[in-house]
């Protein structure tokens, strides 16, 4: 190992690559899980915003209980738009979940060091989000009772679902990415488990604990299985962090509705999946370092460079953006123009706006190391690309349906409180799980961060160890 | 709360515990039995009951048609009524009826609905107190009888009076004959939309009160604002003359409007002439030599030059057609000047013919008899009025004071089937058969008298009011003696020539002869001048083309019918130009108030571009009172902002004398309305073409066929690149089978390509087709105040969902401005006010290479072999996809169980639901549905060919909207087999698909509407 960076002598703004976070104030093996396992202790503060998040559900709950009772018409469908906030809601949170694998496995396969302290919470968000999102095209449909249909399934009357629809491929997309993305968090998790069992003092809560590390022993033989294992996984969800969300694009970009026939839509959802579910982590992560006096573990140096990915990530949107404009000029397709128009100067020039303003045109900010090193102003940040992702998929399907090929269709759409109450409910579901998560795992991964601070040695001889 | 278990339940109970076990397997037998009978439907069980004994002729499954006549309006259009189990299904014209040909408009369809209503009286209805409570026939009859017979023993028959309808035929003979049988004058026949007027002055200038105009014989029609599309005199044979004429195309004629707002016959012309209202018999007046032309352009407000323009087409034509209308109270002169002008350009024989007349309006009563019956009412000269299937309370000027005035008599009687305002005022009802279950005789035009005949039984315990009249004549023992026939379907048999006449003749419901004349009630007070009044605007108050002067109001499927026009449904708004709006500070859907001398009115401004800046328009008809039933209280009442004038010769009611002040009020209303953009941005969806265009193109342009034309390759079959891909390995070309959409296939099942044509030169835009087809595929109306969500209702009132779109219309008429930008920001030009409006039918294009059909995961829709694309209900998961992937946005999604008879969404309450068609599924909530091409026809005439061992004939059958199309417009049919009609006009010079460009060969080919410019102007094209 480098030399490490102490504190005292480092650059007020030091330039690190990623690959070299490290985290000094970390002493040793028991410091971490100390610090962390302190974490697992339910506050006061916890309990109250678990009940706002079955709050939060409990509105969703009945707002779907209600739609499925009544009909999608209480919900805001103003025909030809046909989708609406809960297709925006379920690209919003596939598209969060994308960072957690992109986190956990691509910057695993490429020793990005900065990864190491976030990526627990990252995984953790990736299922349940994927979990939100596997909802919303069921909520979405006319008979949710019927939703199985989607999926192939042996029959007596030999009906398959069409391979051809790109709603087809969704299910397999979704359950593919939610089985593949637990699995990995599962795997990461069983050492961790294993620490947590070893501290119990409950009997059953023990055992339980013992069947989830699977009798994990801390031995060299498992950690070497342990490892292949985990690369394994690693290596097996990279293409998954592409190949979803290009698929959940192929929704709108198999269609030949203006606005959605365009391919670029693979890459630049990947782009946009990756950009939101980045600032996901930023909304969960800042306020959890701050509340659970973890600053030293998810150091600045770590939001440093995951700004840079961000910066990063909002160009190659900002530049989808501007290919998709280019593009309905430059195909003369007048269908195309119109429509392009109308998204950003004509009936939805706010949605348009709101968009570019908070995906393209704040993350610049992010050129300035000093905001990059400054938390509050990323968590704002996060919120304002949160939104601004979601008004992105709201301008993708909302204005294309209404400014059709067919003009004497045309027309707006305003949602209904069940639409909201959805949206919210969706959070609610979302944090409920995330919440229950962080009182019973770990939410950084120990063994990770036990692998990159100094080994305990004897007195004196730890400046010269090294992994 | 735990029940108290009375004595009485106690009682109940222990009798219940006392059953035996015989008695016990007797109710369970019985009770398996009911509850299997009601399984399947909402009905009561006693309905099912009368089919164990099946009547004769009652096949089940099996359709059964009559023939009558069609009593909505006064025209009297033949009807073949499809009744399917003993219930009228569908109402359809019948072919061989000289009026109307086949055709049906989309009130005529709606009788249906008036006879299903909801809203229909069940029984006998007296009054108590302050409401009327339910009765029996012998109690209802007694108090009749017995108040008959004191007018009679008294002498008071001078203080009695019957309001009817106005109607052609044997009934009001009778009526006049029992009414004098009590020494009371003969009845009013009443109609608020007849154009007293015209008629009369047609009448003295032709010697018919409606000659027929025959359109084709003509080379330019101008119309003084005679709405002859827009259900104004005779709509069916009016339209399917003027159909007839501009499907022509090589020498169709040219067609010039002359009015203040371009109604829907407006619109239909090639040339608008802006003129003021009332300004349209100086115009006359002046090309007749009366007065100079630069007169009457000052007083029609237009430029001279579109004047001298008319005077000299009108010279010019060598076979005109001038046909008077008219809103003003000069319209009965208007009709004599057009009749002078007519006559001078050789036309009366020619393309006016009197002697081919109607008789519709044939000793009609003007609206001063009404007055003079109010003037009586109001001097307490009437002791008993007696009203039959007309509204006086509500189709007359609210300032009249009708309504008040019948309060005021001591006794009040109404024979209509449907409460309404007249009928809430009086003391009995005794409810008539609907026209649908009655014997009646019409003859609409000389010689020819059309029967009507019951197609059902009745649906409530109504009676028949000949047969009600005629059972009291039998009572009274002075006039017994004079009514041997039984009921009046023997009193009918008597006056048409004996029962087997009448028997013969059923089938067609023709048979030749005269039925009836009658005296007319002459009693009318001087007619009232009309009053100008106040205001910077003239106020046109017009009868709708959809629910009339309120008698469709209470018909569901007319109140979702967009107006033509406006696309307005289930609202009323004041009509106006942009300019207008502009001047008050106003945009669409802003409350104004339009104040007469008569009333206010506010309503939501509807901005117009074909009217006058000085002119607004409020169609009549909505906002009855609750007791005109749940759907007619839609929209406000422009009665009441109807000044009372009459036309100076006749009497007949004038309904646009009055000058009105707009003035913005606060709040504004969502538009209710089905237009998304009222402009083609340039889309070539409907398109046009001129002759001289046709022409050039005839001669110039080679024809030949490339790969993927559009106007070939959507012929069957395999040549649709979706169904080839549907097969799998058996779709490779060179493969020996190519299942079963391959055209040679040996089940045949590939041979057809059911295929529609659609000529946008005949169609007009009535949407008759829109309620043909509601009426044929079960489609629910969603406008009710009551349809929308049930929590939390984002927004109320009538139409709250179709704001939001979701009219179900499976075919929509869509009407397009030519123009550069917003109607709302076009300024009037007097010299150049005309612009062009393209109506084209859009449904289902049944393309061969469907975009919905490979975007839906579970085959939901897919492509039939037969060229159809095939929507199963039953598979449907409600994803949406697929109409998000249609170009033509025809998929129609079921938001609410509109088809559930336990939620207030439900489009079809009791008895409504009778009307459904079997062959049809009732659509549950949460799946898509759109036009099938009527494949319940399809199939139907499949398997009755199979069953009679034989080919399908060319033109065999045809789909709903082609069958009822007023203009002739649809042509439906197998475009793969060239005897089918549909197969010649798919290759016709002006054939075309919409969105060709897409690739999506659809199964509709549209035929352009073809303009007909100056003559002048097409020399220099």
């Amino acid at each position: 190992m480098a030399t490490l960076v102490q504190p005292a002598d480092a650059p007020r703004r030091p330039n690190i690559a990623t690959a070299d976070i490290q985290l000094p104030a970390v002493k040793d093996y028991e410091q971490v899980d100390n610090e962390i396992l302190a974490i697992l202790k339910p506050t006061k503060a916890w309990f109250f915003g678990l009940l706002a998040a079955l709050a939060c559900l409990g509105l969703g709950a009945f707002s779907w209980a209600y739609q499925i009772h009544q009909g999608l018409g209480v919900a805001g469908y103003n025909p030809p738009v046909m989708w609406g906030v809960y297709i925006i809601t379920f690209v919003f949170w596939v598209g969060i979940g994308h960072a957690g694998t992109l986190i956990s496995a691509i910057l695993y396969l490429f020793r990005a060091g900065f990864r190491t302290t976030i990526y627990r919470a990252a995984e953790a968000m990736t299922v349940f989000a994927v979990m939100t999102a596997g909802l919303f095209p069921i909520i979405h449909i006319g008979r949710p009772w019927k939703f199985f249909w989607l999926i192939p399934y042996p029959n007596w009357r030999l009906l398959w679902p069409n391979f051809k629809s790109p709603l087809v491929w969704d299910v397999f997309a979704i359950t593919t990415y939610l089985t593949i993305s637990t699995t990995f968090l599962f795997v990461g998790l069983i050492p961790d488990i294993a620490v947590l069992r070893d501290r119990e003092t409950n009997p059953l809560r023990k055992k339980i604990l013992a069947f989830l590390s699977f009798g994990w022993r801390n031995s060299e033989r498992e950690w070497r299985h342990f490892a292949r294992a985990y690369l394994f996984l690693a290596a097996f969800s990279t293409p998954l962090v592409l190949s979803v969300h290009s698929i959940v694009s192929f929704d709108f970009a198999m269609g030949i509705v203006p606005g959605w026939h365009t391919t670029i839509f693979p890459p630049y959802f990947v782009a946009g999946a990756i950009f939101s579910g980045f600032a996901m982590v930023w909304t969960i992560i800042i306020p959890m370092r701050k509340w659970f006096n973890l600053k030293h573990y998810v150091t600045l140096n770590h939001l440093d460079a995951s700004a840079k990915m961000v910066l990063f990530t909002s160009m190659v949107v900002g530049l989808a953006y501007t290919i998709e404009f280019f593009i309905a000029w430059y195909g003369g397709v007048q269908y195309e123009q119109d429509y392009f128009w109308n998204r950003v100067f004509g009936q939805w020039w706010w949605a348009a706006w709101i968009m570019l303003t908070c995906n393209m045109i704040l993350p610049l900010s992010l050129f300035s190391q000093k905001l990059r090193r400054n938390p509050t102003w990323l968590w704002i940040l996060s919120i304002f690309i949160n939104i601004g992702m979601w008004f992105e998929r709201f301008v993708i399907v909302v204005p294309s349906l209404s400014h059709d090929v067919e003009p004497w269709q045309w027309s707006g759409y305003v949602p209904t409180w069940v639409d909201y109450g959805l949206l919210i409910g969706s959070f609610g579901w979302f944090f409920m799980w995330f919440l229950l998560f962080v009182k019973q795992l770990p939410i950084m991964a120990l063994a990770e961060i036990k692998e990159i601070i100094p080994p305990r040695m004897k007195k004196g001889a730890h400046h010269h160890g090294g992994h | 709360m735990t029940p108290e278990i009375t004595e009485a339940t106690k009682g109940a109970l222990e009798e219940r515990a006392a059953v035996k076990r015989r008695e016990f397997l007797k109710v369970l037998g019985v009770s398996t039995v009911a509850t299997a009978a009601v399984g399947c439907g909402t009905g009561e069980v006693e309905k099912l009951i009368p089919y164990l004994v099946s009547p004769d002729n009652t096949v089940p499954g099996v359709s059964n048609h009559y023939a009558t006549t069609c009593r909505e309006c006064v025209a009297g259009c033949g009807l073949i009524v499809e009744v399917r189990d003993g219930r009228a299904i569908k109402a359809e014209g019948n072919p061989n009826h000289p009026v109307n040909r086949g055709a049906l408009c989309a009130r005529g369809q709606s009788g249906l609905q008036g006879l299903f209503n909801p809203d229909r009286f069940r029984g006998p209805m007296k009054r108590d107190g302050d409401k009327l409570v339910a009765t029996t026939w012998e109690d209802a009859m007694g108090i009749l009888a017995q108040k008959l017979g004191e007018v009679k023993s008294t002498n008071a028959g001078a203080k009695v009076a019957f309001i009817n309808q106005h109607e052609q035929g044997s009934f009001p003979a009778l009526l006049d004959q029992i009414l004098g049988g009590y020494g009371i004058p003969a009845h009013i026949s009443y109609d608020a939309e007849a154009p007293v007027a015209t008629a009369q002055a047609n009448r003295a200038a032709y010697g018919s009160s409606w000659p027929m105009v025959d359109f084709s014989a003509s080379d330019l029609i101008v119309s003084f604002s005679a709405d002859f599309l827009d259900g104004w005199g005779l709509p069916v044979p009016q339209q399917l003359a003027f159909a007839d004429a501009r499907g022509k195309v090589e020498g169709a004629p040219r067609f010039i409007y002359v009015g203040a707002r371009r109604s829907l016959t407006g619109l239909n012309a090639d040339h608008w002439i802006p003129a003021r209202v009332g300004s349209e018999l100086a115009i006359v007046n002046a090309m007749l030599g009366k007065g100079s032309l630069a007169a009457a352009a000052e007083e029609a407000g237009v430029a001279v030059e579109l004047l001298q323009g008319l005077q000299k087409e009108v010279r010019e034509a060598s076979a005109s057609a001038l046909v008077a209308g008219g809103h003003a109270a000069n319209s009965g002169e208007l009709a004599t000047a057009v009749a002078e002008l007519n006559k001078s350009r050789g036309n009366i024989g020619k393309t006016i013919k009197p002697a081919q007349g109607f008789n519709a309006f044939n000793g009609v009563a003007s609206q001063s008899e009404i007055r003079a019956l109010v003037e009586k009412m109001n001097g307490r000269g009437l002791e008993m009025i007696l009203v039959r299937g007309a509204n006086p309370a509500y189709t007359t000027p609210l300032g009249l004071g009708f309504a008040t005035a019948m309060a005021s008599v001591a006794f009040k009687v109404s024979f209509s089937s449907i409460p309404d305002e007249t009928t809430a005022l009086c003391d009995l009802v005794l409810p008539d058969h609907h026209a649908l279950e009655s014997w009646g005789d019409a003859e609409p035009i000389d010689g020819t008298v059309s029967l009507q005949q019951p197609t059902m039984d009745a649906v409530f315990d109504s009676r028949s009011t000949a047969d009600v009249l005629l059972a009291l004549a039998k009572g009274d023992p002075a006039q017994a003696s004079r009514y041997p026939a039984a009921d009046y379907r023997g009193w009918l048999a008597n006056r048409l020539g004996g029962n087997a006449a009448l028997r013969a003749a059923l089938p067609t419901a023709l048979m030749s002869g005269s039925s009836a004349t009658r005296t007319v009630n002459a009693t009318r007070a001087a007619a009232l001048p009309a009053v100008q009044g106040a205001g910077d605007y003239q106020l046109i108050t017009y009868v709708s083309p959809t629910i009339g002067d309120g008698r469709g109001a209470n018909k569901p499927w007319l109140q979702e019918l967009p107006d033509p026009v406006t696309k307005i449904c289930w609202q009323t708004v004041v009509e106006m130009h942009g300019e207008t709006a502009l001047a008050i500070g106003i945009e669409d859907g802003d409350l104004v108030t339009v104040e007469t001398g008569a009333g206010t009115l506010t309503a939501p401004a509807l901005i117009y571009i074909g009217i006058r800046p000085d002119t607004i328009a409020v169609a009549l008809g909505r906002g009855q009172a609750e007791s005109a039933g749940r759907y007619a209280v839609a929209g406000e009442n422009a009665y009441g902002i109807l000044t009372q004038a009459e036309d100076a010769r006749s009497g007949g009611i004038v309904y646009g004398a009055t000058r009105a002040k707009v003035a913005k009020a606060s709040g504004n209303q969502r538009l209710v309305t089905t237009e998304g953009s009222g402009r083609q941005h340039g889309r070539n969806i409907a398109q046009a073409t001129t002759v001289a265009e046709l022409i050039a193109n005839t001669n110039s342009v080679e024809h030949h066929h490339f790969d993927g034309q559009a106007s070939v390759e959507f012929l069957p079959g395999l040549r649709s690149p979706v169904a080839n891909d549907a097969q799998g390995d058996f779709g490779v070309a060179d493969s020996k089978d190519k299942g079963q959409y391959d055209p040679n296939h040996w089940s045949g099942a590939a041979k057809r390509r059911w295929a529609m044509t659609i000529d946008l030169a005949k169609c007009t835009g009535c949407s008759a087709c829109v309620t043909a087809c509601y009426a044929e595929n079960n489609i629910p109306t969603v406008g009710a105040a009551w349809q929308g969500p049930v929590l939390l209702p984002d927004r109320t009132g009538f139409g709250a969902n179709i704001t939001r779109s979701r009219e179900m219309a499976w075919i929509r008429l869509e009407r397009y401005w030519e123009l550069d930008r917003e109607p709302k920001d076009v300024k009037f030009d007097s010299a150049n006010a005309d612009f062009e409006t393209r109506f084209i039918p859009m449904m289902c294009q049944h393309c061969g290479n469907a975009p919905c059909e490979p975007v839906c995961p579970v085959y939901a829709t897919y492509h039939a072999p037969n060229g159809l694309n095939v929507q199963v209900y039953n598979r449907c998961v409600g994803t949406r996809y697929c109409s998000n992937n249609c170009p033509y946005k025809v998929r129609y999604f079921n938001w609410f169980g509109y088809g559930e008879p336990n939620r207030t969404q439900y489009a079809f309450p009791e008895p409504l639901h009778w009307q459904l068609n079997p062959d049809v599924t009732v659509r549950g909530k949460g799946v898509m549905e759109k036009c099938t091409f009527c494949v319940q026809r399809i199939k139907e005439t499949e398997h009755r060919v199979a069953l009679e061992g034989r080919e399908m004939e060319p033109d065999e059958f045809t789909t709903a909207c082609a069958q009822a199309c007023p203009s002739r417009a649809i042509i439906f049919g197998d475009a793969a087999d060239e005897n089918w009609s549909v197969a010649k006009w798919a290759k016709d010079r002006r054939a075309y698909h919409v969105f060709e460009e897409l690739n999506t060969f659809t199964a509709v080919v549209y035929l352009q509407k073809v303009n007909h410019p100056a003559p002048s102007a097409s020399a220099n094209a």
